[in-house]
């Protein structure tokens, strides 16, 4: 029997609240890998977003606000085995937990990392996030924010993620492929998911995105795909930044960039930690029948008998 | 057994080869049976600022240092000038002849306020700003000089145009000849310390035959000091013990941020990933290496270890004050969420970025009450090398047993202790096995039904279980029922009690010396084998005392301490802080007020002989608070 991939916990989002197509299509895209109870797991961090791993039969973590990157690396070296997958909000991964997504990029360690983008704070009453442009002003603010904004697209791609992409909460059937497709991808993937939260939002609203959304893949010549015998690497590269900055009248979702030629964070240790993908820290034996240690500190630090 | 007992300091500039001389001449002392104890001083500075090694090397057991040193060798003019309150009745000063006119005015690189201190010792006595007048000073408080021309030494033992390049192993051959130390025991460990590299031994061996002529020709060489046998041993710093424990606890996942005093523990098991196994059943049990991850920070560091914890791996991160600083969350989270996971803090001088690469005791309380909120904590303490490795292994034990984050304290003085350490027993701890989940029915990660407060910890990759920062109920899912809440935190706290009856009190604290002595010393971290070999040297001297030697301070051994402080007539704290965290724990925890202290908090080592002094002004009822000052 395929499992079963809700918890039976009741949501407490608010009503159109876009993080319920969010969840809905990881739920899916869970269930079309195919993936058992034990071959996966969600991290968040804190925020309305945070909740998601609660909603998920899967084993989960609703760690710190920002932390759910470094977490999700914690789990994903120990055990390079699992699909980890992370959500998280934009204040979240973008503001307190900025180093570690630019950190992240630079490792691209084999996380499938969804982020929440509604441009506000939701959980703590709708301040501005790092993703709202300069001088908007929802209802839930007292004046124009007074921030610029970062495009979190733009961020992965010059970070170094391997996989960067967008979603838009309301159209779950792209979204759900586009997980997938991150979730098959060996190193990191950077899910941007346009996300209104009517309760503090009225701007960037499910009617807002509609109007400008449009699908990358819908131009038949859209090909996002780097890999070893790609002709201009640069080019495609090039081809992804300056659709990551179409922004206001057009918004592109779907693929900008999947590069298969930058090798994940686990197979890099691979190269210098003896069996480290065969034999990775979770599976390791650590005493023998007897319960003492396994290790020999003479021929191990045999640098430092004199 | 020929008798030795010598403190050398032997200094020069950071990032000039110093701690060869200390490498050459901790492995001649070894090469002739002696035991060694050594710790290194230095900037934050990578190249050019003073440091120096200060060692000890004796006959029997050493633990602690001693001033003033017998030998203060030179390597540069801003030794002799740094080390001006060094010098005591027959110190030698080992020292290139050449320096004997550089000016004071010339080093740079001696810190302003330092050297208007040097300045106005030099001008009231009437000396010359230069080294040859501090030569006089130092001759004045009985220092016996040893100028020695560096330069044309080395060109008779090599040619090839850079002589300062063998002046460290130059300046260490000269003071071994003049301990005595046989010119085998040099030349062994010349080789040792060039393992393989012909090019370089070759030279190195003809400066050391020619150094230990000129001491003979002139005079120089001391009576053989003879050799003892000698052990197969390890030598060791604290960051080597510690990281040699950790792998032998079954740590396989560290992660960490450049930090100093910390990070050296983090490189040395780097340098080791590829970890080699026991024979017979561990060889086909044994597999893999061990992974080191630097981070992007701390918060990251403490983060990322415990995701790995909660895949079932022994995991740690090392930091020192600043990062422990951006640890706390993590820290609160690991004890909300149960995690097991070991902390090892390496105390510098604080606050803020403080003394970067100087000792200090200031983070105990810290520690104690790192991060939000009230949650389960392990925090213990280690005070030499062969604790820092056993301790090492008892810290991830304990992080399993109660699944809680544990804080390994080790201070920047002991990290950077070197000490010879013979044999490493491979059965002395075992392995905790951890409490994992039976498989029957719905697996309840926070489960109540627990007596010791302990749920089994099931892993990711082969449980469903969630976990929070907020408050949970049994499946790890958000509550903020009134009941759950009472029920968590009791079952959270229930396994501090627990721990703290399991663990055996010698775990705790130990005394040492003589049971029945009316005065108690006491004392943590690397003040320990100071603090020991000062309480010999009293009770030698009719003040007959003991130690009260503090391990853990949570689960703190009340019971014991305020038994043995109460039964003591005269208690004295020594810590390196300025507010006596140890006794302030002492008196929250058992109600006893030590009013007798003895303080270091100018970032330097504590010695013995200032240990002993300082006893004895407090005896003596002259003084209730000691400040120690040696150090340069
Ligand atoms: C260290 C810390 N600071 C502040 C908070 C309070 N806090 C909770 S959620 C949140 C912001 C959430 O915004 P976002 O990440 O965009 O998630 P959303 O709720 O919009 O999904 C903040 C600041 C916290 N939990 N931890
Ligand atoms: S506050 Fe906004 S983001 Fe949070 S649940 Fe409500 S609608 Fe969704
Ligand atoms: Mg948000």
């Amino acid at each position: 029997m395929a499992h079963n991939f809700r918890t039976d916990l009741a949501i407490d989002w608010c009503p159109g609240c876009g993080d319920f197509g969010i969840l809905t299509s990881m739920i899916q895209a869970l269930g079309e890998m195919n993936y058992g109870p034990q071959d996966a797991v969600v991290i968040s961090g804190i925020g309305c977003s945070g909740k998601t791993p609660h909603y998920v039969n899967l084993a989960g973590a609703h760690t710190l606000h920002g932390r759910g990157i470094p977490f999700a690396t914690g789990v994903k070296l120990a055990n390079p085995k699992l699909k980890v997958l992370v959500t998280g909000g934009d204040g979240d991964l973008l503001s307190i937990g900025a180093g570690h997504f630019v950190a992240e990029g630079r490792r691209n360690t084999g996380l499938t990392i969804i982020l929440f983008d509604n441009e506000v704070y939701g959980l703590t009453k709708g301040q501005a996030s790092p993703t709202m442009p300069l001088g908007m002003q929802t209802k839930s603010l007292s004046k124009p924010n007074v921030y610029n904004r970062v495009n979190p697209v733009a961020m992965a791609l010059a970070a170094g993620y391997s996989f960067v992409a967008r979603g838009f909460s309301f159209d779950t059937k792209q979204l759900k492929e586009i997980i997938k497709r991150g979730l098959m991808n060996d190193g990191s993937s950077l899910i941007d998911v346009l996300q209104p939260c009517p309760t503090y939002n009225n701007i960037n609203t499910m009617e807002f995105y509609r109007q400008r959304v449009y699908k990358l893949e819908d131009d038949k010549s859209w090909d996002p795909i780097i890999t070893e015998s790609t002709k201009d690497p640069m080019e495609k590269y090039k081809l992804a930044n300056s659709k990551a900055l179409e922004w206001d009248e057009k918004i592109p979702t779907g693929i900008f960039m999947e590069n298969r030629t930058i090798p994940s964070f686990t197979r890099r240790l691979n190269e210098y930690i003896p069996n480290y993908l065969t034999s990775p820290p979770a599976t390791q034996a650590i005493s023998d029948s007897k319960g003492y240690t396994i290790v020999d500190p003479v021929r191990t630090f045999a640098d430092k008998i004199v | 057994m020929t008798k030795l007992d010598v403190n050398v300091i032997i200094g020069g500039p950071q990032g000039g080869g110093i701690d060869t001389s200390a490498n050459l001449m901790s492995r001649a002392f070894a090469f002739s049976g002696f035991d060694i104890f050594s710790t290194r001083e230095f900037h934050s500075n990578i190249k050019g600022r003073h440091s120096y090694v200060h060692i000890r090397a004796r006959d029997t057991k050493v633990q602690g240092l001693k001033y003033p040193p017998d030998i203060l060798v030179a390597l540069d003019p801003d030794t002799i000038f740094e080390h001006f309150e060094d010098i005591g009745k027959g110190t030698k000063v080992i020292y290139d002849s050449s320096f004997a006119t550089s000016e004071l005015s010339q080093a740079r690189m001696i810190m302003r306020d330092t050297a208007s201190r040097i300045k106005s010792v030099l001008d009231e006595n009437k000396l010359e700003n230069n080294v040859n007048g501090m030569l006089e000073y130092m001759k004045s408080h009985g220092g016996i000089l040893f100028p020695i021309p560096f330069e044309e030494i080395v060109r008779k033992a090599v040619d090839d145009g850079v002589p300062n390049r063998y002046y460290n192993t130059l300046g260490a051959a000269i003071t071994l000849s003049i301990i005595g130390i046989e010119l085998e025991s040099t030349k062994e460990a010349i080789k040792h310390i060039f393992g393989g590299k012909e090019k370089v031994i070759a030279p190195n061996l003809k400066v050391v035959d020619e150094a230990y002529k000129y001491a003979q020709d002139n005079k120089l060489a001391g009576e053989s000091a003879g050799k003892n046998a000698k052990l197969s041993q390890f030598l060791l710093t604290g960051n080597d013990g510690a990281a040699i424990g950790k792998l032998m606890g079954g740590l396989r996942f560290q992660t960490y941020y450049p930090i100093t005093p910390a990070s050296d523990e983090s490189s040395i098991l780097e340098e080791h990933e590829a970890v080699k196994w026991l024979s017979g059943e561990a060889e086909t049990l044994g597999s893999g290496g061990v992974t080191i991850v630097q981070t992007e920070d701390e918060i990251s560091a403490v983060v990322m270890a415990a995701g790995a914890a909660m895949t079932g791996t022994r995991s740690a991160t090392a930091t020192s004050g600043p990062g422990f600083s951006l640890m706390a969350e993590g820290i609160s989270f690991a004890g909300m969420d149960e995690i097991p996971l070991v902390i090892t803090l390496y105390q510098r001088g604080g606050p803020s970025t403080g003394l970067p690469t100087r000792n200090g005791q200031s983070d105990l309380l810290f520690a104690l009450n790192t991060g939000h909120g009230e949650f389960p904590r392990i925090v213990l303490s280690s005070g030499d090398v062969r604790e820092c490795i056993y301790d090492s292994i008892k810290a991830l034990n304990y992080a399993q047993r109660y699944q809680l984050p544990v804080l390994h304290l080790i201070d920047k003085n002991l990290a950077n202790t070197t000490e010879l350490v013979d044999g490493i027993d491979v059965k002395k701890e075992k392995i905790y096995g951890r409490n994992e989940p039976d498989g029957n029915g719905i697996y309840k990660r926070y489960s109540l039904d627990t007596k010791d407060g302990v749920s089994a910890m099931g892993s990711y990759g082969k449980n469903i279980f969630w976990l929070t920062g907020d408050e949970h109920d049994e499946l790890g899912h958000v509550t903020e029922d009134t009941v759950m809440r009472e029920a968590q935190m009791e079952k959270r706290f229930r396994k501090v009690k627990v721990a703290a009856a399991e663990i055996p009190v010698e775990e705790k604290a130990v005394i040492y010396g003589d049971k029945n002595a009316k005065i108690t010393i006491v004392t943590w971290g690397s003040q320990k084998g100071p603090a020991i070999e000062a309480a010999e040297i009293l009770s030698k001297q009719g003040i007959n005392c003991r130690i009260l030697y503090l391990r853990m301070f949570m689960p703190f051994p009340s019971e014991f301490v305020e038994k043995e402080l109460r039964a003591g007539q005269t208690n004295i704290i020594v810590e390196s802080n300025m507010l006596g965290q140890a006794a302030q724990v002492i008196r929250m925890n058992t109600g006893v007020d030590i009013s007798n202290r003895i303080l270091k908090y100018n970032g330097r080592h504590v010695t013995v002989d200032e240990l002993v002094d300082g006893v004895k002004r407090i005896v003596q009822g002259k003084e209730k608070e000691v400040v120690l000052k040696n150090g340069a």
